[in-house]
């Protein structure tokens, strides 16, 4: 929350905690998946996406800048960031809505643009919110500090 | 006064979300099993009959589709012409949430001598069940198996 009083062993800390848990969630939990696949069906080409590393890359940067500038307003486009790039990575991961596979001379495409819409929303309302809730924090900043005008 | 109304707005967000996405697995799940009793044969809601004249067959399918999800849901199926002597007619139904429709595809073979003795006479066609209009699923898929060779229902 803005305005309150954050430590820098606090904010060092919480960059830390971020570092380790983005880490694992989005380089090591993919990549040993990667390695169970390839394990497990090993005639088949099943790795994990390059663009998977590269998000989880970005997502670690915004996230550990976020959780530094906890409570400042530079850590607003670093949250918006996040967000935005939730969106993007869910697009990608499933092709714009659009999956297929083709086995056995079948082939099977299932198509849920719609439904990824309803899904991304929450993502794209918190890219608006961050902004949002700063404004809102910083007017009621500015309206308790200015002396009041009310009647003498 | 902002800061609650905001709050508001991620509440409704997450409402519409948990519920659209709630409603559409539940649809999904209910016209599964619908169609999953139906071709376990539990009711004679698929009826299908080939007859031979001369050379040509003609392949009638009509198929019953209940719908018991809370979406409307839309059933296509339509093949390609891989040779000019297969005719096949794009059929589509609409049916509506707790209601049926009949799917009648009619498809002519003009000459059927082609597909005896081969199993690998390749007629590509296509199902397309949506439900719309959140997700649809497209199935390819060999209707060679439809033509009877030896005439016949």
């Amino acid at each position: 929350m803005y305005g309150q009083t954050v430590t820098m062993r606090k904010r060092i800390t919480s960059a830390v905690w971020a570092l380790v848990v983005n880490t694992i969630f989005w380089i090591v939990i993919p990549y040993y998946l990667g390695v169970f696949l390839t394990g497990r069906v090993p005639e088949s080409a099943l790795t994990v996406p390059t663009f998977v590393y590269e998000f989880g890359i970005l997502f670690i940067i915004l996230e550990v800048g976020a959780a530094f500038f906890q409570g400042r307003g530079v850590a607003v486009p670093m949250i918006s960031g996040v967000a935005l790039l939730t969106v993007v990575y869910i697009w990608y991961a499933t092709n714009g809505g659009n999956l297929g596979v083709e086995t056995s001379g079948i082939s099977l495409v299932l198509g849920f643009r719609t439904m990824l819409y309803v899904l991304v929303l929450p993502s794209i309302w918190a890219a608006i919110r961050a902004p949002l809730t700063y404004v809102v924090w910083r007017r009621a900043l500015r309206s308790e500090a200015m002396p009041s005008r009310a009647a003498p | 006064m902002g800061i609650w109304a905001l709050r508001g707005v991620t509440v409704a967000v997450t409402l519409v979300v948990l519920l659209v996405a709630g409603t559409v697995a539940y649809s999904a799940y209910e016209d599964y099993s619908a169609v999953k009793a139906e071709l376990a044969g539990g009711s004679q809601q698929a009826v299908g009959a080939a007859v031979l004249r001369g050379s040509t067959e003609t392949v009638s399918i009509n198929i019953t589709v209940p719908n018991n999800g809370l979406y409307p849901l839309n059933v296509t199926l339509s093949c390609d012409y891989p040779t000019s002597n297969v005719v096949c007619q794009r059929t589509s139904v609409d049916v509506s949430p707790g209601g049926e429709g009949v799917l009648r595809f009619r498809m002519t073979v003009s000459d059927v001598t082609q597909f005896e003795g081969s199993d690998n006479q390749v007629i590509n066609g296509t199902v397309a069940i949506s439900m719309m209009p959140f997700v649809s699923l497209t199935v390819g898929t060999n209707f060679g198996g439809f033509v009877k060779t030896g005439g016949g229902q």
